[in-house]
């Protein structure tokens, strides 16, 4: 399975840790086709689209990034969570987004991205 | 010729002694020649069955029946024809006036239950006597003598005085409320009474070996004689008997061989010499005594005794309860302190649930006075469900009995939430029907905000702890990639973690709470810093946020490791100016500046810690932050938005 040309949008308030996603994605054969680090350029760039699955980080600096998994949901956009707070810190009415938790692997993204995807 | 003595015959002992006496060198006589009015009154009073007889001619000289002799004691016989005023020379001056309006106004006197003060040997004491004086007229009109009928009352007058005494006590007594006042009240009417002077209670040790005398009256005069002796301490042959419950009445402490040396000093010491002790034996045990002394020798007669024994009776019956009530009023006292200094909230309520008493710290807690809370229901104070809990606790302690013990949330009447947990159990009649109940509650409010704010940290310490574990992921990957040799990637590695190290080293002595640009600045580049000469750095007072701290200092880190391998601290004489400002108090400007080091060139592709500086800021600071490779130096500008600071 390749996810050769998959386009991303990753949100991460972490600037190493979006680095890492970078990389990673780079490594799976994506392109990070924008980024955000706060609720509002999220929401923003979700709103824009121009990606096929989002990297959604829970917690943004202290701020629930729900309303953006919210958006994405409402429009069908595929996302794949991202968190440091493990399995029990998703929202109930997520319990079916994939999610992998921090640090996490390239293998673990690129399964994650896979089940988003439906792949 | 009749018999002219015939009058005597049936008078019994006295008729004869009279019969046998020579009157003749008397002024009455010779019998024969006795008046007729003589004759027949004392015909009238030998043959009475209660004491009588006549006072007879000037002299009043006394004839008396069998019964009269027994009143007499050794003065009869010789009182047999005396004049009365000798015979009863004792009692003659309260006599001598009835007696003469008898004689001289042909009066009768009746006198009931008369107080006649008797004087036999020198023994005074009081008798009562109701009697009739009645004139024996003569044929020619003139009063001859007296027929004299007399009955002792004394112990019917005495036994009504003290039954009259016990009655108006009791009366007194029921008013007393508390021992000392009883046994004041007690002893002061005894004493009065009696005319003692002194009286006294006193109560015996459980092991028998010393009394203590609670309590004495005294008539002023007298010693109080309150204190704690070994018992026998007054009257050691008086111990034994006084055990097993006898009473001990000495008339004279003074008579030979009553009472040892050392005690009759006693006695004298306290001005006592006639006692009577009355021991009142509880539960089988002597247990108490009453007593009452006398200045001079005193008869304590029988009624004296058996009023002692009354009395003490009573004192003990009244004190039992008096101390009974003191010990329950003390108990409630406890009880009700308990109840209004708990901190734990303590309120009973009936079976509907209305409010029935509540301490002060229920009143508290609830925000309302206590008088306002009572009659109010529990359901004013909980959520509809939190009521229905309450009802069901309730239902089952009715159905099962026992305490119900559980946690709700209760509104105080400001409407601010508060959790209590109740522990509460049924309240019975007599009967054991349910009344009410009783509840204990405490607050754990606090308690559950602790549990919850604890549940929060260690999420929180989770979470960064798993998001520490990505950045270091994310140093490990960017420090080892790109084909470096390994030894230098192992040791940009390392320093970046010990720089990493270093910033959560900071916030964790601030508690997290963010640490002041100063202090950032000197741990992550202080070391860098040869002897204060190589940086110098000055900026004004700014606190930043933990996040904001972290990509700081790595930032700053990577800066100076940039320099160090690179730029002016690369060589001997460079130099870095690091300067921060706050605009308009708000907008961090922050330069790094080196000089003085080799020729900067701009370079083709930009390494980790570069681009790490240009994302980490703008995404944790929200600043802008460009890098210049100026010939003389590297400029850093980082420009931070205020948010970035509060993160």
């Amino acid at each position: 399975m390749r996810l050769d040309g998959i386009r991303i949008l990753l949100v991460e308030d972490e600037a190493i840790i979006a680095m890492t996603a970078e990389d990673m994605a780079a490594e799976l054969g994506c392109l990070i086709v924008a980024s955000a680090a706060t609720l509002d350029e999220a929401l923003a760039a979700a709103a824009r689209g121009g990606f096929d699955v989002a990297l959604l980080d829970i917690n943004l600096n202290g701020v629930d990034s729900l309303p953006v998994a919210g958006r994405l949901k409402a429009e069908g956009r595929p996302f794949v969570f991202t968190t440091g707070y493990g399995a029990s810190g998703r929202d109930p009415a997520y319990q079916d987004a994939p999610l992998v938790t921090k640090p996490y692997r390239v293998a673990d993204l690129k399964a994650a991205i896979a089940e988003a995807l439906g792949r | 010729m009749p018999d002219l003595r015939a009058f005597l015959a049936g008078g019994g002992e006295m008729a004869r002694l009279i019969r046998e006496t020579d009157w003749a060198a008397t002024p009455l006589g010779r019998i024969r020649s006795w008046p007729q009015p003589l004759r027949a009154s004392l015909s009238i009073a030998l043959r009475s069955p209660s004491a009588a007889g006549v006072l007879w001619g000037p002299d009043l000289l006394f004839l008396y029946n069998d019964s009269w002799s027994a009143y007499l004691g050794d003065r009869h016989p010789w009182a047999l024809g005396q004049p009365v005023r000798e015979v009863m020379a004792d009692i003659w001056p309260a006599l001598e006036s009835q007696i003469r309006r008898v004689c001289d106004e042909a009066e009768t006197v009746n006198a009931v239950d008369m107080r006649l003060v008797r004087n036999l040997g020198g023994r005074v004491f009081d008798s009562y006597w109701t009697y009739s004086l009645l004139p024996i007229g003569l044929e020619d009109g003139t009063i001859g003598g007296v027929l004299a009928q007399a009955r002792e009352t004394t112990e019917a007058v005495e036994k009504a005085r003290q039954d009259h005494f016990l009655l108006e006590l009791t009366e007194r007594l029921r008013l007393c409320e508390t021992p000392a006042a009883l046994l004041d009240a007690a002893l002061s009417q005894l004493g009065r009474h009696l005319g003692a002077i002194r009286t006294g209670y006193g109560e015996i040790d459980p092991d028998g070996a010393r009394f203590r005398i609670l309590a004495c009256w005294t008539d002023g005069k007298a010693a109080d004689i309150s204190g704690d002796y070994p018992v026998g301490h007054f009257h050691r042959a008086a111990s034994d008997p006084m055990r097993s419950g006898r009473t001990i009445a000495i008339e004279d402490g003074e008579a030979p061989g009553l009472l040892s040396d050392e005690a009759r000093a006693k006695w004298r010491s306290i001005d006592t010499r006639a006692a009577i002790v009355v021991p009142q034996m509880v539960a089988g045990r002597y247990g108490a005594v009453l007593f009452a002394h006398d200045r001079a020798p005193r008869s304590w007669t029988a009624a004296d005794e058996a009023l002692l024994a009354a009395v003490n009776d009573r004192l003990w019956q009244y004190l039992s309860r008096a101390r009974a009530e003191a010990a329950l009023r003390r108990s409630e006292e406890r009880y009700r302190r308990i109840f209004e200094q708990s901190n734990d909230l303590i309120f009973t309520a009936d079976l509907d649930q209305m409010i029935t008493a509540c301490n002060p710290a229920t009143a508290e807690a609830l925000g309302l006075p206590r008088e306002a809370l009572i009659g109010r229901s529990i359901r004013d104070f909980v959520s509809e469900e939190g009521f229905e809990q309450t009802t069901r606790m309730l239902r089952r302690k009715v159905e099962h009995g026992g305490t119900t013990r559980h946690e709700i949330e209760v509104h105080r009447i400001d409407g601010q939430p508060l959790c209590w947990e109740i522990n509460s159990a049924l309240t019975m009649d007599e009967s054991g029907r349910p009344i009410g109940l009783h509840a204990i509650a405490r607050d754990v409010t606090d308690r559950r905000k602790a549990e919850e704010r604890q549940r929060l940290l260690v999420n929180e310490l989770n979470h960064r702890v798993k998001n520490t574990l990505a950045l270091v992921q994310g140093l490990a990957l960017q420090s080892f990639r790109d084909g470096r040799p390994a030894e230098e990637a192992r040791a940009a590695f390392q320093e970046r973690l010990a720089a990493l190290a270093a910033a959560h080293d900071l916030l964790t002595r601030e508690s997290w709470e963010g640490a002041t640009l100063t202090q950032l600045v000197e741990g992550a580049i202080g070391h860098h810093n040869e002897a204060g000469r190589r940086i110098d750095m000055a900026g004004a007072e700014v606190t930043l946020g933990p996040k904001a701290a972290v990509s700081l200092v790595m930032a700053l880190h990577e800066l100076a490791t940039n320099a160090a391998k690179y730029g002016a601290l690369s060589v001997p004489g460079g130099r870095v100016a690091l300067r921060w400002t706050l605009d308009g108090g708000d907008r961090l400007r922050l330069e790094w500046r080196e000089t003085d080091g080799p020729e900067v060139r701009p370079p083709e592709t930009r390494g980790f810690g570069l681009r790490m500086i240009e994302r980490a800021l703008s995404a944790d600071l929200g600043a802008a932050v460009h890098i210049d490779f100026e010939p003389s130096g590297l400029v850093c500008r980082i420009e931070a938005a205020p948010a970035g600071r509060a993160a």
